[in-house]
């Protein structure tokens, strides 16, 4: 069955992005503007990976994964933050929340299918 | 995928993001020169550059990134309170904030290199630790030693491994895959199971891995789990076989593949055998291919990948039949190694370790670095595709497509006023120059409207671009064998429409996928291409779009169809006696029918096809159905290109219905008939001090004879509408409602017909026409 997967970014252009790279490698993919946004949307069909950024306006990347392993059918859901280099001890807090893993933005389109092939094959 | 071509997207969807954030940034950086403290303030500045790097730099952008890195550690510093924003670095930053746009725009980065080092400089004055911004993140290949290496690998998950969302055994898959592995799972700590909790990892294994790949390429494999988990990897070199010397992923590839094929080459002479293999060496058999095959994907080497994987099916599916391998699926076996021989014969020798030869065509995607290269001619392909774009509110548009729209109903006008011109006034010359000037300014009208409407236009590619991946999985659970064709991509459809097909598609396709093709060996057996097709094709026909979903399975029988029907009581036994094959295979849409042997987890629920014909039909389409039993179905959608939506009123008169555009209709009354007069041959009404013609809409169109001696009943509904010659009242026989119309011109022959402005789909699927006020009298 196609994957489903949430991309939760505040930036358009990097979910734009993230979701044409995984729609044309065929994954079916919803967009999420923020962790409220996120959480507001999971009811709405079984989401089968997350890819959040860290910094967010609302509810940011940590508190959602915190809030989506307290969350009904998602404490074994992988979730993978997008971090940028500066972020080094907000991967080992994220990794706390029960984050899966992380990439590490800018990526190029094939580490970031690598990334998801590996935690959701 | 195309990655150039998904990075263009990419660039593009960037472009117009970047283009806002800057714009923001323009009036935050000013407010923050007036209130430099602003935390919240500080933050928006700083979370608009930090995006426009990010996402820049995933979009390609690399000079511009790199530039904008600079300005963000302005920012950072200021938000951790370790300096203060003044005025000067304000005029630096949006002089900083214009080169990002220059940048942005200007297809070659070198231009604004000075300037941008200038700005660089200055910023390095306030922030004396200035630093380079670390790699992009890309990892460089190293081309060192490609050994074969003996890696004995230990991997115990943390307890609570479950927790971060990591599934251990997709990390030892991913191991396999890396060479040939044995694998050993450590069961011992396993407790009891009254005291076993599902949730905690017990286990843990241990990995022999012959790999060419280097040791950091399998501590990758642990990258995300490293800190908590216990991980130990001994390497050790392996003996290597022959040629391959150097750590290239093509020969690695090559000497999995020259492995493999060893092995494979056993098995086969084993195959030859009088006994023939047991079901462990098939298995192992498998192993090995599925290894090969993981190697081959990862190489992008196509060929041998899809070879593998239909070697992989035929042995899978021999196996888990638990049948003795045929002689036919032995010859296929065999076959398909030779070919497997040949291609990896070509490629050693097409490589430039093989013979100093260039890299051939077929592999250039894996080894050519991807980096480098892609940025490289980036900006030229782009100079050809970049399509300057303005965001525009959906409302505004929407008002643009009404005003066109209307216009196209307002041309209507003037062949009419010719007409009066010439007969009334006598002026046939000047009724000709209205008619002529009316003519054009009905093309523009037509051009405009056309334009407009491409506006909302979307290729159909992007829901196309989903069932790859869906008939792949469909077949992989299913044993099945199916390729999918994809026809006119490129066709384009309006915007709404793109978003609504997507549903019905997936059924369908889903459909012919799961219950039309047949497993492999019934195909065989029915003399059919072991791999069967489902085609999807969308093209342009008239003012049409035809979306066909084809495929070569077993086709519907009608007879069955009938019989079902009956059963459930969806249809009297007259009905169906009377019924031909045609009207049989409609039965498909009925609601509650499904035909499916066994309802399997993706398709046969029942609830399918009646849903399809309904959500099609909301989007003034039509599906029609053609099956043959043994040669396949092919369902055809026919949907309007372009929606042109307006609002309606539905009347019905002598058992016809018509549509009064809204914005024709002043007012709907009913008015007794005493204040309905008649004045020789004509009728008149007076409503609110006002005296207008009356006329009958069955009569007008004259439908069913000349009536208009008939009586009128005690309460008229009549509906008076605005025409060019003032406002007349047209008795109905009944007001049914206010509807939604997409109207379609009328086909050549009618076009003339000045009364109708043409035809219209309703929502059951029945046709109405849609009157023409202008033309009315």
């Amino acid at each position: 069955m196609t994957k489903t997967i949430m991309v939760v970014d505040d930036s358009t252009s990097m979910r734009q992005m993230v979701n044409f790279t995984l729609a044309a490698a065929g994954y079916q993919v919803v967009e999420a503007t923020d962790g409220v946004d996120a959480l507001a949307k999971i009811s709405a069909q079984k989401v089968d990976l997350f890819l959040t950024d860290l910094n967010m306006p609302n509810l940011d990347g940590i508190q959602l994964t915190r809030q989506l392993r307290a969350a009904p059918g998602y404490r074994f859901t992988p979730i993978v933050l997008l971090t940028t280099e500066s972020h080094q001890e907000k991967k080992i807090e994220g990794k706390a929340a029960g984050a899966t893993g992380w990439i590490v933005k800018p990526f190029q389109v094939e580490q970031l299918l690598a990334v998801v092939k590996k935690v959701c094959p | 995928m195309d990655i150039a071509a998904l990075q263009i997207k990419m660039r593009e969807a960037f472009r117009v993001e970047a283009a806002d954030l800057l714009a923001e940034l323009d009036s935050s950086m000013l407010e923050l020169e007036s209130r430099p403290q602003d935390a919240d303030l500080l933050n928006r500045v700083f979370r608009a550059i930090h995006t426009i790097k990010g996402s820049g730099a995933t979009a390609g952008f690399n000079e511009m990134a790199a530039f904008t890195h600079h300005v963000e550690e302005l920012f950072d510093e200021a938000r951790m309170g370790r300096l203060t924003i003044t005025p000067e670095m304000i005029d630096l930053a949006l002089r900083a904030k214009d080169l990002i746009g220059q940048l942005l725009e200007s297809d070659s980065p070198a231009t604004q290199e000075p300037a941008c080092t200038q700005v660089v400089a200055a910023l390095a004055r306030f922030l004396p630790h200035l630093t380079k911004p670390s790699s992009n993140g890309q990892t460089k290949t190293t081309r060192a030693e490609a050994q074969r290496q003996r890696h004995k690998i230990f991997f115990k998950p943390h307890p609570q491994v479950f927790f971060s969302g990591t599934d251990p055994v997709t990390l030892v898959d991913e191991l396999c895959a890396l060479g040939a592995a044995t694998v050993t799972a450590q069961v011992a700590g396993i407790p009891p199971l009254e005291s076993l909790n599902p949730e905690q990892c017990y286990l843990a294994w241990e990995v022999e891995l012959v790999s060419a790949q280097p040791a950091a390429k399998i501590k990758e494999v642990f990258l995300f789990v490293e800190d908590e988990s216990e991980i130990r990897i001994e390497s050790r070199l392996e003996p290597a076989p022959g040629e391959t010397g150097k750590a290239d992923p093509v020969a690695a590839f090559l000497n999995i593949a020259g492995q493999s094929l060893e092995a494979l080459d056993g098995f086969l002479s084993h195959l030859r055998g009088a006994t023939g293999p047991d079901r462990e060496c098939c298995k192992n058999y498998l192993r090995i291919l599925k290894t090969f095959q993981a190697a081959a994907s990862r190489q992008n080497h196509k060929e041998s990948a899809a070879l593998l994987e239909e070697q992989i099916h035929l042995l899978d599916s021999a196996i888990t039949g638990s049948v003795a391998l045929s002689d036919e699926t032995k010859g296929n076996l065999e076959e398909g190694y030779q070919q497997l021989v040949a291609l990896i014969q070509s490629l050693r020798e097409n490589t430039p370790y093989g013979s100093g030869l260039e890299t051939p065509a077929t592999l250039q995607p894996a080894v050519a670095a991807p980096t480098a290269a892609s940025v490289a001619d980036g900006p030229k392909k782009e100079a050809v595709h970049v399509a300057a774009s303005i965001r525009v509110d959906q409302d505004k548009l929407d008002r643009l497509i009404q005003s066109a729209g209307e216009l196209l109903v307002a041309r209507n006008a003037f062949p009419i006023l010719a007409k009066r011109l010439a007969l009334e006034h006598g002026l046939s010359g000047m009724g000709k120059e209205v008619k002529d000037a009316g003519d054009h300014i009905s093309r523009i009208a037509e051009d405009l409207q056309a334009a407009v409407m491409s506006i909302r236009m979307l290729p159909i590619r992007t829901v196309f671009q989903r069932f790859p991946r869906m008939v792949r999985d469909i077949c992989r659970t299913q044993g099945k064998e199916a390729e999918l064709l994809l026809e006119g991509e490129d066709t384009e459809l309006d915007k709404t429409v793109i978003e609504q097909i997507a549903d019905p598609l997936v059924h369908l396709v889903r459909n012919a996928a799961d219950h039309g093709i047949e497993a492999p060996d019934v195909r065989m057996q029915r003399d059919k291409p072991r791999v069967g097709k489902v085609t999807l094709k969308a093209y342009n026909k008239a003012n049409n779009v035809v979306i066909e979903v084809q495929d070569d399975g077993r086709g519907m029988d009608p007879a069955r169809l009938k019989q079902k029907a009956l059963e459930k009581g969806l249809i009297t036994p007259s009905a169906a006696a009377a019924m031909d094959d045609r009207a049989a295979l409609e039965l498909i849409f009925l609601p509650g029918l499904s035909t499916a042997e066994q309802v399997t987890g993706i398709s046969g629920r029942g609830v399918g096809m009646d849903v399809v014909r309904s959500n099609i039909r909301q989007l003034h389409g039509t599906t029609t159905i053609e099956s043959r039993m043994g040669a396949g179905s092919k369902i055809t959608i026919t949907l309007p290109a372009s929606l042109m939506v307006s609002r309606g009123i539905l009347v019905e008169a002598k058992g016809e219905e018509y549509v009064f555009p809204i914005e024709s209709v002043v007012q709907m009354v009913r008015l007794s008939s005493d204040r309905i007069h008649r004045h020789e041959q004509a009728h008149f009404a007076t409503f609110r001090d006002e005296v207008f013609p009356v006329l009958r809409l069955a009569n007008h169109f004259a439908c069913a004879g000349q009536l208009s001696e008939t009586s009128w009943p005690a309460e008229v509904p009549l509906a008076i509408v605005q025409t060019n010659r003032g406002r007349v009242g047209v008795a109905v026989d009944r007001f049914i409602g206010q509807v939604e119309v997409i109207v379609k011109p009328m086909r050549r022959d009618f076009a003339d017909i000045a009364a109708f402005q043409g035809t219209t789909i309703m929502g059951d699927g029945r046709v109405a026409l849609v009157i023409n006020p202008a033309g009315f009298i």
